[in-house]
C-alpha cells in the first residue's frame, strides 16, 4: 500500500497530478475487456507526454517495486482492451498525450509516430500533403494505434501488410530506465540519417525483442509507407461450398509465390464477410447451437454471396494497364468451374467486398465492426493460428476448427489471409458475456482450438491477454526460459507488465 | 448490457424505447476515441459509453439525477460521431434526448440556468423577439464588461449588422421557377438564419429557381424545434414541429411538394426525424411521416435534380467543414463536395473532419469553454490546409468558426450560387481572392508549408505519383 501511494506522490511531481488518475469511473473503464474472464482493474491510469517522463515513470517503479502496465492508443477489442495483464498495475496510456507525427519524409516514404498515433490521424495528415502515401490499415476500426498493431505484429492486407516488419527504428525505454534506439538509430549521435531507412545495421536487429512482449516500451518508431498508385483495381471471387477452401489455396499459392498478386489474399467465409450487416438469425429466436447450414446458405443468397469470398488488388498506372493482370487471375481461378468473379466495379457495392477494396487501398473503415453483433453481447475473442499455403492441411485444419466451434455452440467465423507459404487463419468468437453458460463455452472453445492445433503442431501468432499464460504453456520449456532471462537482463526488477504475453521474471508467480 | 427497469417505468413508451436502446450498449468503446468532449477531456464520464451509463442510472433510479450527471450530459453535443464509430450501432441520438427530457422533468438547476435556457428556448424560435434581442443584445455589447459571465458568450456570438443589398434579402414568400417549373419544393426559413444571415436564403433561392424548383415558405412553418429539443424541452419542441407538419402537409395537399428542403444541417437533421418526434401523436403522426419522407439537405437535392455547367466557374481553394449533424447523422458528404467541384473549385478536406467545430445548437451558449477549444481546434485544421475559402452547410458552422478562424466562412449554396450567375457571397465582397490557375495549384500546395514538421521536398517536384508504376 505504502510503496503506490510513494509511487503515485514521486509520478504526481514528474507529471503533473493531473496526469495522475484514480477516478473511480476510469479504473473500472480500464479495467473492462471482452474476453470470458473477469474485468482487471489498473490500480492508476498515468498519462505522460514525452520519452523523458516515461523514464521517470519506469525509474519510479523501480524505486518502489510497482507493476506498470503501458498501452497505446485504440480498443484492442477482443484481445483484452485496456485491462493490465493483472490486476492492480498501473497503466500508462501513452496514447492520450504522446500522439504526435514527429516526420513525414514525403521523399523516402516513411513516417516517425508517437505511440498515440491512429490510422485516422495518419490517414488525415496524409491527405492534407495531397495524398500522395498511403497507409497501411487493419481490419480494426481508424482510431485504432498504428505502433500498438505493429507492436503487437498486427498486420493490413496490401504490399505493406507486415506492420511490424515495416517499421524502420524505434526508440525503447528498458525496464531499467535505459533508452536505446534500435537499428541505425543507435549511433551515439542526435543527427542521425538512416534510423527509418536501413533495416541493415550492425549488430543484432533488437527490435523483434520488443514485439508481443514486455521487455520494454516502445515511445517512437519509423513506419515506411506505401506511395499511393494511380490506380488500384480489385478483384473477387466467390466460391459456393466449405470444402472449396483446399483448391482455393491451391490456386492462391503460385500468385503470391511470384508475387504476381501484390496484395495478400483475403478469404473470408460466409459469417466473415455477412456478419458485420446481420445478426444470426437463429440465435435471436433463441438457439444457443452453431447457425444450421440451412441459415447460412440462406443468407448466401440473401447477399449473392458463397461459402467463401477471396478479394485481392493490383496497383498500377491506370485501369487500363491493370486490366490484363485481372484477366490473369480471372482465368487462373475461373479453371476450377467454381469461382464467380465479381469485378471492381460491382463490388464497391458489395458491402463485404467494400470492406475489403478499402482494406487494400489504405482506407481505415469501421466496417467490419458490425461483426461484434452478429450475436449481442459484449463478448469477443480471437483465435489466431494459421496454416501453411497447402490446400489439404487448411482444409484439416478448417474441420477442425469448424467442428470444435460446433461443439462448443459456436459460429464460425473466419478469414484466411494468405501469403506464398503461409495464411493467418482469423478466427473469431462473439457470444454474449452476460449468458454465464454461454460465456464459459466461448472460452472452453478457444481452450479446446489451442490444444487441438498445437497437438497438429499449430500454435498460434497472436493472443488475447488472458489467453497468454495459456500459449506460454505450449512452448519448449528452453524458449520459456530464455525469455525469462531476457526479461531479468532488460527489467530486472519486473517492472513492465510482468505477465504479459506469459513472460515473467524466473521464479515469479 | 442488462437493463433494470419495473414494468411500471416500462409502460411508458419513452423509457421502454431507452431500456432497448440502452441494452444495445456492449461497452465496447469504439465510440469514446471520437468523441470530442472525451478526446479533450478524458473523462470517463464524458464520452458517450460513460453517458449512456450515467442514463441508465438515472433513468432506472427515475428521480432526480445529481448535478455531476447533469454536468456530464449537459457536456454532450449531439455530434453522434459517436454513432459513426459504434460496432453495435447504438440509438444514441435518441437515447441522449429522452435523458434531457427527463433532466428537464425532474432536475432543479440553479436560477440563472433556468432563465438562461428559458430565454434561450423562447426567444431564439421566435423571429420577432428574437430580433429585439439581437438589438438589445448590440447594446448590451458595448456594456460587455458589465454583463453576467453567462450572458458574455452570446455577446460573442453576436453577428454584424444584416447587409442592405436587396440581392440578400428575401422578401416573399412564394418564388416561381425561371423558366419551366419542374418541381415545387418547400423551404424551412429557419428562426435565426432569416435574421442574422438571410443572404444564405437569399442564395439558395436563387439556386433552386434558376433549376426549375418553385419555391414556397409558409409563414406558419417556423422553428423546426431543434433548440427546444435539444434543451429537454419535448413539448415545445413537439410544437414547434406540429405547426411546421401543419403547414407544409397544406403545400403538399393543395399544390403538391416534390421535397422540403433544409439548409440549416441541424434543423435538417430535426425534421428528417419529425416520424419520431411526433410518434404517438395521434392527430400528428401519420403526418409527421409524411413530411419526414420528402426532407432533404438542399445540397441532396440538388445533385438529385441534376445542376448543368457553371456559368462562371470559381477556380478557390475551398476547404469543406462538414457540419457534424450532416456528416455524421444525414451522412450526407457527397453531394456538397461533388457540387462544389462542378462549380469550378478545388476542394479539400479538413483534418477530424470527425470533430464537431462547437457551435452545436446552443451549446456554444451554455458551454462556452468547451465549445472555444473545440472552436480553435477546428481553425487550426482548417488553416492547416491553407484554404482560401471555408464552406459549410449550416448557420451554427459558419458562426462558431467564423469566430475562431481568420478565412471568411460561407455557406456552400453561396458558393454554388456564386458560380452560376449570383453575385459573390456577402462574406467575400470585401476580400480579394486570387483566382487558382489548374497547373498552378499542385505547385502552390507543394511549396506552401508553414508546418513544424520537418517536410522533405524538392521544389521542382511537383508530379503526385512517389513512384513508377
Amino acid at each position: 500500500m505504502k510503496n503506490i501511494q510513494n509511487f503515485l506522490a514521486q509520478v504526481r511531481s514528474d507529471l503533473g497530478d493531473q496526469w495522475v488518475d484514480q477516478r473511480p469511473e476510469t479504473l473500472v473503464r480500464y479495467g473492462e475487456h471482452t474476453l470470458p474472464g473477469q474485468a482487471r482493474a489498473p490500480s492508476a491510469v498515468l498519462f505522460p507526454e514525452s520519452t523523458a517522463q516515461v523514464v521517470a515513470i519506469v525509474k519510479a517503479a523501480n524505486e518502489f517495486g510497482i507493476a506498470l502496465y503501458p498501452i497505446s492508443t485504440g480498443n484492442n477489442i477482443g484481445l483484452g482492451s485496456r485491462a493490465p495483464a493483472r490486476a492492480g498495475q498501473v497503466v500508462v496510456d501513452l496514447g492520450y498525450r504522446m500522439n504526435r507525427i514527429r516526420e513525414i519524409n514525403e521523399e523516402t516514404c516513411y513516417a516517425e509516430l508517437e505511440p498515440g498515433v491512429s490510422f485516422q490521424m495518419l490517414r488525415d495528415e496524409l491527405r492534407r500533403r495531397g495524398d500522395k502515401l498511403m497507409v497501411s490499415a487493419t481490419s480494426g476500426p481508424p482510431h485504432g494505434g498504428i505502433i500498438g498493431n505493429a507492436m503487437d505484429r498486427g498486420a493490413g492486407y496490401g504490399p505493406y501488410f507486415d506492420h511490424f516488419g515495416m517499421t524502420c527504428g524505434m526508440e525503447v525505454v528498458l525496464g531499467n530506465g535505459e533508452v536505446i534506439r534500435t537499428g541505425d538509430g543507435s549511433l551515439d549521435t542526435e543527427s542521425l540519417v538512416n534510423w527509418h531507412v536501413s533495416k541493415f545495421s550492425f549488430g543484432p536487429a533488437l527490435d523483434g525483442l520488443f514485439a508481443q512482449s514486455n521487455f520494454g516500451i516502445v515511445t517512437r518508431v519509423g513506419v515506411w509507407l506505401m506511395p499511393r498508385p494511380p490506380a488500384s483495381r480489385s478483384f473477387h471471387f466467390v466460391f459456393p461450398d466449405d470444402e472449396d477452401l483446399a483448391e482455393i489455396i491451391e490456386l492462391c499459392r503460385p500468385m503470391k509465390l511470384s508475387n504476381f498478386v501484390p496484395s495478400l489474399f483475403r478469404i473470408a467465409n460466409d459469417l466473415y464477410a455477412m456478419a458485420p450487416d446481420e445478426r444470426n438469425p437463429e440465435y435471436l429466436e433463441g438457439s444457443r447451437q452453431s447457425i444450421s447450414g440451412t441459415a447460412r446458405k440462406a443468407l448466401q443468397g440473401k447477399h449473392g454471396l458463397g461459402a467463401w469470398q477471396v478479394s485481392g488488388m493490383f496497383y498500377g498506372a491506370s485501369a487500363a494497364a491493370i486490366e490484363p493482370l485481372v484477366a490473369r487471375v480471372r482465368g487462373h481461378f475461373e479453371r476450377s468451374g467454381k469461382a464467380r468473379y465479381i469485378g471492381h466495379d460491382e463490388a464497391l457495392d458489395i458491402p463485404a467486398l467494400r470492406i475489403a477494396i478499402d482494406s487494400m487501398s489504405g482506407e481505415p473503415s469501421a466496417g467490419e465492426l458490425g461483426m461484434l453483433q452478429w450475436r449481442p453481447g459484449s463478448g469477443n475473442s480471437w483465435f489466431l493460428p494459421g496454416t501453411p499455403m497447402v490446400g489439404s492441411q487448411a482444409m484439416e485444419l478448417d474441420r477442425l476448427g469448424r467442428a470444435i466451434y460446433e461443439k462448443h455452440g459456436m459460429d464460425y467465423v473466419v478469414m484466411h489471409v494468405a501469403s506464398a507459404r503461409f495464411a493467418r487463419g482469423l478466427h473469431v468468437l462473439v457470444w454474449n458475456k452476460d449468458d454465464a453458460g454461454e460465456n464459459a463455452r466461448a472460452d472452453a472453445c478457444y481452450r479446446e482450438l489451442t490444444l487441438e492445433f498445437s497437438k497438429r503442431g499449430i500454435g498460434v501468432g497472436r493472443a488475447p491477454a488472458d489467453y497468454a499464460d495459456l500459449h506460454m504453456e505450449q512452448m519448449m520449456p528452453s524458449l520459456r526460459r530464455a525469455c525469462q532471462a531476457i526479461k531479468q537482463a532488460l527489467d530486472p526488477n519486473g517492472v513492465i507488465s510482468p505477465g504479459k504475453y506469459g513472460i515473467d521474471l524466473p521464479g515469479a508467480k | 448490457m442488462k437493463t433494470h427497469f419495473t414494468q411500471t417505468q416500462l409502460a411508458e413508451p419513452q423509457i421502454a424505447e431507452a431500456a432497448d436502446i440502452l441494452q444495445s450498449c456492449q461497452h465496447f468503446g469504439f465510440c469514446t476515441s471520437g468523441c470530442p468532449t472525451y478526446v479533450l477531456l478524458h473523462d470517463e464520464n464524458d464520452g458517450p459509453r460513460g453517458r449512456i451509463d450515467l442514463i441508465k442510472e438515472m433513468l432506472e433510479s427515475g428521480g432526480a439525477p445529481s448535478s455531476k450527471t447533469v454536468k456530464h450530459l449537459d457536456r454532450c453535443m449531439s455530434c453522434m460521431s459517436c454513432m459513426g464509430t459504434c460496432a453495435v450501432k447504438v440509438d444514441y441520438m435518441h437515447l441522449i434526448d429522452v435523458g434531457r427530457a427527463h433532466i428537464e422533468k425532474t432536475y432543479r438547476r440553479p436560477l440563472a440556468e433556468r432563465l438562461l435556457r428559458s430565454a434561450l428556448g423562447f426567444v431564439l424560435p421566435r423571429r420577432n423577439l428574437f430580433k429585439s434581442a439581437l438589438s438589445l443584445g448590440r447594446i448590451a455589447a458595448r456594456f460587455g464588461r458589465w454583463m453576467p459571465p453567462a450572458v458574455r458568450p452570446l455577446l460573442e456570438l453576436l453577428p454584424p449588422p444584416r447587409s442592405s443589398d436587396p440581392a440578400d434579402a428575401v422578401g416573399q414568400r412564394n418564388y416561381p421557377a425561371v423558366g419551366v417549373r419542374r418541381w415545387r419544393v418547400a423551404l424551412l426559413e429557419g428562426c435565426v438564419q432569416p435574421e442574422i444571415a438571410p443572404h444564405i436564403n437569399a442564395a439558395t433561392i436563387r439556386m433552386l429557381t434558376r433549376f426549375g424548383c418553385e419555391v414556397v415558405m409558409p409563414e406558419a412553418a417556423g422553428c423546426c424545434g431543434s433548440l427546444n429539443l435539444h434543451m429537454g424541452k419535448q413539448e415545445a419542441a413537439r410544437s414547434f414541429a406540429r405547426a411546421n407538419v401543419a403547414a407544409w402537409l397544406n403545400e403538399l395537399d393543395q399544390g403538391g411538394l416534390d421535397a422540403i428542403l433544409v439548409n440549416a444541417s441541424g434543423c435538417g437533421t430535426t425534421v428528417k426525424d419529425y416520424g419520431h418526434l411526433l410518434k404517438g401523436d395521434p392527430d400528428f403522426e401519420q403526418g409527421a411521416q409524411r413530411v419526414a419522407a420528402i426532407a432533404v439537405d438542399v445540397c441532396e437535392w440538388l445533385m438529385r435534380i441534376g445542376v448543368s455547367a457553371p456559368t462562371t466557374p470559381r477556380r478557390h481553394k475551398v476547404t469543406y467543414h462538414d457540419a457534424c449533424s450532416l456528416r455524421n447523422v444525414q451522412k450526407v458528404t457527397q453531394p456538397p463536395r461533388a457540387l462544389l467541384l462542378k462549380a469550378g473549385y478545388f476542394v479539400s478536406d479538413v483534418p477530424e473532419a470527425h470533430f464537431c467545430c462547437g457551435s452545436a445548437g446552443t451549446y456554444n451558449m451554455l458551454q462556452p469553454d468547451l465549445a472555444r477549444q473545440l472552436g480553435q481546434r477546428k481553425a487550426a485544421n482548417l488553416a492547416s490546409t491553407h484554404p482560401q475559402i471555408v464552406a459549410a452547410g449550416n448557420i451554427g458552422c459558419i458562426t462558431q468558426i467564423g469566430l475562431h478562424s481568420p478565412t471568411p466562412i460561407v455557406h456552400t449554396v453561396e458558393l454554388l450560387d456564386w458560380a452560376y450567375g449570383g453575385p459573390a457571397p456577402l462574406a467575400l465582397r470585401t476580400v480579394s481572392l486570387e483566382e487558382i490557375a489548374i497547373d498552378k495549384e499542385a505547385h502552390d500546395e507543394a511549396v506552401a508549408s508553414s508546418s513544424e514538421q520537418p517536410i522533405h521536398f524538392y521544389p521542382g517536384n511537383t508530379s503526385k505519383d512517389m513512384g513508377v508504376w
